[in-house]
């Protein structure tokens, strides 16, 4: 479209939907708008911001999908972004979504969207199910009560949008009107919300910002963000007269708060408008959800049927994405010999092939359990089941200072922090959710296990192999669960989020909504962690190549020279030594990299627990990814890059005399510990939101690694040798 | 009484509810003000949080917000003595 603003072809219309959790907001949304969906972020907080442009009858509707709450209070983000939006923003139409199907609840939110009189719109949702459930409701009557009109919906089949987008054109160019509602509370409230705007007019400032009544209405509910925003005001202080005495007068007649008593009202109102113009069926019908929930969250069942899920999940995640994930690797291997082959041997071939090709395999090799984890994710969040595992977990978790809701990013830590990560979003609390995003990387990872494997293959004997490897994934989860209730008391001291929380009917998700989640959080993941870990690989890549030491190069072409002219040898013996040979030039290249000096620089932090900087080099290329730890210890003694439980690397790690089963442990339980892969830090960063909690987690990690494998290393030195 | 002592399926009555601050608005917003009629549906397998119907929908809350609310018992199930208000109408009566 042009922005031409001579030619007026097109009108704007500004629409927000508001609705509660649960009530197909978001499929109405999305059938609204089909494919012009935009998705970002709103400002400071990782609460996904959905939008989309339309073109109606000659305007263009821009259509924005408000986070979904239960009310205007400004606890929680959603609510502050949803009033924020609305009363700063000032959108022309709010198309408020009801779920048909549970009104009075639903009404809540629409009572406070009436205090704020703006224009708007109700789309009763799901009316598919309404009229299934032979539920009677007379619109005519019900309009009038709530001061708007009201369209029947259903997103699935995407009835009733025509006429909603009808009556939001209508209601924005005053062709169609309404009465004002008929929301009011009992004679004292009115009476003190009187008073309130008699004060408040006396502020032009105040009167042009907000609805004087709401203003009233805010200031008596006691709602932090109008007390700050009229606490600037010379007219505070009478304000502040005023609701000292209109407190301890409701404590006296009430025995209970103003804001107790509006929301008394609110609902009475509700009640008494549903009693009205609502009628339920006679008949006692029980419900699918009653059937569902009395078989997978009861009292016997319930965790069994939980614990199985969670497992399911992760096979699903993890197993069935090794298969793709096989592919991308497979693809930019393939993809790095056949460049190799035509640009030849050289820095170029270096940084194309190991640095860029490798950095972009290595973001996308992450992407099939993204995919797999958010389509499983996002099933359960769509059929309603999320919630009953919250319901069902959290008692254990609530023991240490989390939440039910932990658990799934817990979990999904086995597999890999990236997604887990990500899953944090359903924790709607901060420090809840940085709390368990804070623990997840102790859980260890699938990429670790390589790293275990050697070690434990080249000092343990194979039967105790299994046990020593339970022993540490679970000093992982205890590290976590100390951790967890640590951060709480400390960082979070008192932020406890309140468990209120609904449990929605079972529903069916379509499969169109679950996809468009899945692809949201893959498209996010390469947006945001792509660019940044291709780059940072690219500089992991640096520290290993550079600077390149001509010295080193010289003496190992000219022992090359030597073999190639060497009478004796033939042609097989000749091949092998060159490979002798370019794996020794490779390690004392990378001795002589910058990776190589951070490693013997770092030498004297980490000697104390073990390491010399043999391992130091390791362990600073492991963040790139844990994975790299093994090639990288293959490469400094000369073996090339290794796979895990090579015979060779065994048997030089158990020959080498600095190594005991005391640096093996400390080794492992070092790289259990410390900061994760390079792109899962990155994801961290995104999805803590600020530079203060990426720090506290890097120096958390490091240090706990650190304290841990000291205290593992000297204890075993103690007891084993 | 209060909440917690409630068994599942009796059906009871808010009368107070004690709860100040985050917690209050935060069941307020859900529907939990005084005079509102429930059901306790069941605990956790572990006991805690505890689920409730009201006004038609189902809420899970912790032990220690349900023990802020005091409430009257006022029936069991199944012995046909009204929930009041169109929520439990859903479910018919």
């Amino acid at each position: 479209m042009t922005r031409n603003k001579n030619i007026k072809e097109f009108k704007e219309i500004s629409v927000a939907l508001a609705g509660n959790p649960n009530s197909g907001k978001t499929s109405l949304f999305n059938g609204l708008v089909g494919r012009h969906l935009k998705v970002g972020n709103w400002a400071g907080v990782t609460i996904e911001k959905y939008e989309g442009l339309i073109k109606y009858e000659g305007y263009k509707i821009k259509i924005v999908d408000l986070p979904g709450t239960y009310s205007l209070t400004a606890y929680s983000p959603e609510e502050v972004i949803t009033r924020n939006y609305i009363i700063e923003e000032k959108p022309d139409v709010i198309v408020n979504v009801l779920d048909g199907t549970n009104l009075e609840r639903n009404l809540y939110l629409t009572t406070q969207l009436m205090e704020l009189e703006v224009n708007s719109v109700i789309a009763l949702n799901m009316y598919d199910e309404v009229k299934k459930q032979k539920i009677e409701i007379d619109f005519k009557q019900l309009e009038k009560l709530l001061g708007s009109h009201i369209i029947p919906t259903n997103s699935i089949k995407k009835e009733g949008f025509n006429s909603l987008l009808h009556h939001i054109v209508r209601v924005h160019s005053g062709a169609l009107t309404v009465p004002k509602n008929k929301l009011s509370f009992r004679e004292e409230v009115e009476k003190n919300i009187e008073r309130l705007i008699a004060i408040i007019k006396g502020d032009q400032i105040l009167v042009n910002k907000y609805q004087s009544r709401w203003l009233a209405i805010k200031l008596l509910e006691n709602d932090q963000i109008t007390y700050s925003a009229a606490k600037e005001r010379a007219i505070w202080l009478n304000i502040k007269r005023e609701l000292l005495d209109v407190i301890g007068k409701y404590d006296e007649i009430f025995e209970s708060s103003p804001a107790m008593i509006i929301a008394e009202d609110r609902y009475a109102f509700i009640r008494g408008a549903i009693k009205e113009t609502v009628q339920y069926p006679k008949e006692i019908k029980k419900t699918l959800t009653d059937y569902i929930d009395s078989i997978l969250i009861n009292r016997i069942l319930g965790l069994p049927i939980f614990l199985g899920l969670m497992w399911l999940i992760f096979q699903f995640t993890f197993k069935l994405g090794e298969v793709p994930m096989a592919w991308i690797e497979n693809f930019f291997n393939f993809l790095g010999k056949g460049v190799s082959n035509i640009i030849g041997p050289g820095l170029l071939q270096s940084v194309i092939v190991d640095g860029i090709i490798a950095g972009v395999g290595g973001v996308l090799v992450f992407l099939p359990s993204i995919l797999l984890l958010f389509l499983a994710l996002s099933f359960l969040e769509g059929t309603g089941y999320m919630a009953r595992a919250a319901f069902v977990a959290d008692k254990i978790l609530h023991k240490v200072g989390l939440h039910g809701k932990s658990f799934i990013p817990m979990i999904t830590g086995f597999g890999c922090s990236v997604p887990a990560f990500m899953s944090c979003r359903t924790l709607k609390n901060k420090a809840d959710r940085i709390t368990t995003m804070m623990i997840i990387p102790f859980m260890s990872c699938g990429a670790k296990l390589p790293v275990y494997i050697l070690l434990i293959g080249a000092f343990f004997p194979v039967a105790y192999a299994g046990n020593i490897l339970f022993a540490v994934y679970l000093f992982g989860i205890i590290v976590a669960i100390l951790s967890a209730k640590l951060i709480k008391t400390t960082v979070f001291k008192g932020e406890s989020e309140p468990f209120v929380m609904e449990l929605p009917p079972y529903r069916m998700p379509t499969l169109k909504a679950v996809l468009i989640q899945m692809w949201i959080k893959a498209y996010m993941y390469i947006k945001k962690a792509g660019t940044i870990v291709l780059l940072a690989a690219v500089v992991i890549w640096a520290a290993g190549n550079f600077p390149v030491s001509r010295e080193i190069n010289k003496t190992y072409a000219e022992k090359t020279y030597k073999i190639e002219y060497d009478q004796k040898l033939d042609n097989k013996q000749k091949e092998n030594q060159f490979k002798e040979i370019e794996n020794i030039r490779l390690s004392k290249q990378l001795e002589y990299s910058y990776a190589g000096r951070i490693g013997k620089f770092i030498e004297p932090v980490i000697r104390p627990i073990g390491f010399d900087w043999r391992i130091g080099i390791s362990l600073v290329a492991g963040l790139a990814a844990k994975e790299i730890v093994v090639a990288t210890m293959g490469t400094i003694y000369s073996l090339g890059a290794e796979n895990e439980g090579s015979a060779d690397l065994v048997n030089k790690l158990r020959n080498d005399e600095k190594y005991s089963i005391a640096t093996a442990l400390s080794l492992m339980i070092f790289v259990l510990l410390y900061v994760p892969c390079l792109a899962a830090t990155v994801v961290f960063h995104k999805e803590a939101g600020a530079w203060k909690w990426t720090w506290i987690y890097i120096g958390y990690s490091m240090t706990v690694a650190w304290v841990l494998s000291f205290a593992v290393y000297h204890i075993a030195k103690l007891f084993l040798v | 009484m209060k909440m917690t002592e409630l068994k599942a399926g009796d059906k009871a009555e808010i009368v107070f509810i004690k709860a100040r601050g985050e917690v209050a608005i935060r069941l307020v917003n859900m529907g939990l003000v005084k005079g509102t009629r429930f059901k306790l549906i069941r605990k956790a397998p572990l006991g805690d949080p505890i689920e409730i119907m009201l006004r038609g929908f189902l809420l899970s809350l912790r032990l220690s917000e349900a023990e802020s609310i005091s409430v009257e018992k006022i029936g069991h199930v199944g012995d046909g003595k009204p929930m009041g208000g169109g929520g439990f109408k859903r479910r018919g009566r």
